[in-house]
């Protein structure tokens, strides 16, 4: 018997037998618990109804920078004030592990809402803002020790 | 909940094209409201007026061209049978130019014969019948000498030598010379890193006229003009760029603008100030599902009621036209056309909109050109090619025919059918 047939064999043993088998007899909790072992330690939580709504009201931002005539970040440093609300949340509202790059910005947020009436497409601004701040706010395990934490 | 506003004329948007259908109506004594949601492309105006791109010009050479802007918009609406400009002829489009000039003379220039030619912010040179005052002294063709670009060190968003080495391609072909300086930013100014904010710090007591000393200073020998980043000053009374030009002792001018655009929020600003000016009537507020002219409508906690309307939404910035599927149009729920010539028609709305895009890149892209079907006298059309309305009127961006972001017509046809759109609201609607 050749050792590529050997191969082929033990992975058709594999993939007809002994994996659904495993499967079968073995089952390791919900698929919610199995992400979160398989990604949680990468700084990725799994996406919930209100975040999908929230990154869909976000993806109608076109990028204009119109919101920034009214945004107080002013406050903020000029690095932070430089990167802008609209592209805090429109760089990093998708990805969990990112979300942390963008904290600064959305902490500098004042609330006072004088973005959302300049948004040409309707886009509501403080309502994903205050979002964004309270997921990159939350102890969620691992994601707390930063994006790339999972990293040697 | 207030009293109703009653009015003769109600304008619902507040940019280039509501601004102008609301001026030129109240100018015929209508009493007029004007309804607007946010800023919209107007706010994103590069600092230049297009009206009329000449079609005859060799692309590489813009400064050659000498077509006067009258002439260009009627070759453009002779070539284009569903443009604006044929629609309702260009036979008013030099008087609705300074109509609008004399209405926003605090932000806008006066216009010459001929265009102007301006740097935008990368280099390259733009023709255009009007622009801000702000930028009025960059005109290429008006140097009479050195052109020195001047590059704030501060600020990292304007390249200087990007800028002077892209205009001295046109040093051979009518240009001026051109040599980029860098200036620090005077201590009185504070730092800062967004256009926005040092356009609002320009215009703090002293901080031009301390730019202005530094620009002298840094002055190549023999400059007969200073070429700025698009920053001076987000108010047009603030006079930021008379101020640097007095201090530096030589005519100072920005560069066109890309967005977020200092240029844009300056001529949005003086709109709302000459709105206000005029005794017009503003209210914020959206009016997605209005009913039809006369009745009683909704907007930002107030009930308006006007016998005539006119229309100026825009396009997919200003939310005149949207992307639901299928394009629509909000406001009112009228038909919206896609595509031009032969083929145009209001089935081609309800197709999705990637369908409505053509690979050959330098082609009419329908979807680019959606918007209202409109009559001679700007009334909307239905699908059967009826007015929807006898005293329905629209102007700007939200009527179809024209590519408004990249055809070159944009704020010249928000000004002539926003201009036409009041004189003819203001003619059956007034008392």
């Amino acid at each position: 018997m050749t050792p590529s047939l050997r191969a082929l064999g033990y992975l058709g043993w594999r993939a007809i037998v002994a994996h659904p088998l495993k499967k079968l007899f073995h089952r390791r909790g919900t698929g919610l618990e199995r992400f979160s072992e398989a990604y949680v330690s990468e700084g990725l939580v799994p996406t919930t109804p209100e975040d999908r709504a929230i990154g869909e009201a976000a993806s109608a931002c076109i990028a204009c920078g119109l919101c920034e005539a009214g945004c107080d970040l002013a406050r903020a440093e000029p690095a932070v004030r430089a990167l802008g609300l609209h592209a805090a949340f429109r760089l990093y509202s998708r990805s969990a592990a990112e979300l942390p790059l963008a904290r600064e910005a959305l902490e500098a947020c004042a609330g006072c809402e004088g973005c959302d009436a300049l948004c040409p497409t309707g886009v509501p601004i403080s309502r994903i803002v205050r979002h964004l701040r309270a997921r990159a706010a939350a102890p969620a395990g691992p994601r707390a020790r930063g994006p790339l934490s999972y990293l040697p | 909940m207030s009293a109703p506003l009653e009015s003769d004329v109600l304008v619902v948007g507040g940019g280039m094209a509501g601004a102008m259908a609301a001026l030129a109506a109240r100018g015929r004594g209508a009493r007029v409201a004007l309804v607007a949601r946010a800023p919209g492309a107007t706010a994103l105006s590069s600092g230049a007026v297009s009206v009329a791109p000449d079609l005859t010009g060799l692309p590489g050479a813009p400064l050659a061209s000498r077509r006067p802007i009258l002439e260009a918009a009627a070759h453009l609406a002779a070539a284009r049978p569903d443009h604006p400009y044929a629609v309702v002829g260009v036979a008013a489009l030099g008087e609705a130019l300074a109509f609008a000039a004399r209405e926003l003379a605090a932000v806008l220039a006066p216009p010459l014969e001929r265009r102007r030619f301006h740097a935008t912010a990368f280099g390259t040179a733009v023709g255009a019948a009007m622009c801000q005052r702000a930028t009025a002294a960059g005109d290429l063709l008006a140097v009479g000498g050195l052109l020195a670009v001047a590059g704030l060190r501060e600020h990292v968003g304007f390249d200087a030598a990007l800028v002077a080495a892209g205009l001295a391609r046109y040093a051979a072909r009518g240009g001026p010379p051109v040599r980029a300086v860098e200036v620090a930013l005077p201590a009185v100014v504070e730092p800062a890193a967004r256009a926005l904010d040092l356009a609002r710090a320009l215009e703090a007591p002293g901080a031009a006229e301390a730019l202005g000393e530094a620009l002298r200073a840094a002055l190549p020998a023999g400059a007969a003009a200073a070429l700025l980043p698009p920053v001076l000053g987000l108010d047009a009374a603030a006079r930021v760029p008379e101020r640097i030009a007095a201090a530096a002792g030589l005519p100072v001018a920005e560069t066109l603008s890309d967005v977020p655009s200092v240029p844009g929020l300056r001529l949005q600003r003086a709109i709302a100030a000459r709105l206000a000016e005029a005794g017009i009537e503003v209210v914020r507020g959206d009016v997605a599902g209005a009913p039809a002219p006369g009745a009683p409508l909704e907007a930002g906690g107030r009930v308006l009621r006007a016998a005539t309307w006119i229309l100026a939404t825009g396009r997919f910035v200003g939310g005149g036209v949207a992307r639901r599927g299928v394009l629509v149009e909000p406001a009112l729920g009228l038909a919206v056309q896609a595509a031009e010539g032969r083929e145009a028609g209001v089935h081609l709305s309800g197709r999705p909109a990637a369908a409505l895009t053509v690979r050959d890149r330098r082609a009419p892209q329908p979807l680019l050109s959606a918007g209202l079907r409109v009559d001679a006298t700007l009334r909307p059309l239905d699908e059967r090619g009826r007015p929807v309305h006898p005293r329905l009127f629209a102007a700007g961006a939200v009527i179809g025919g024209h590519e408004q972001a990249t055809d070159g017509t944009g704020l010249g046809v928000a000004i002539l059918t926003g201009y036409l759109a009041g004189l003819g609201a203001a003619g059956e609607g007034a008392p």
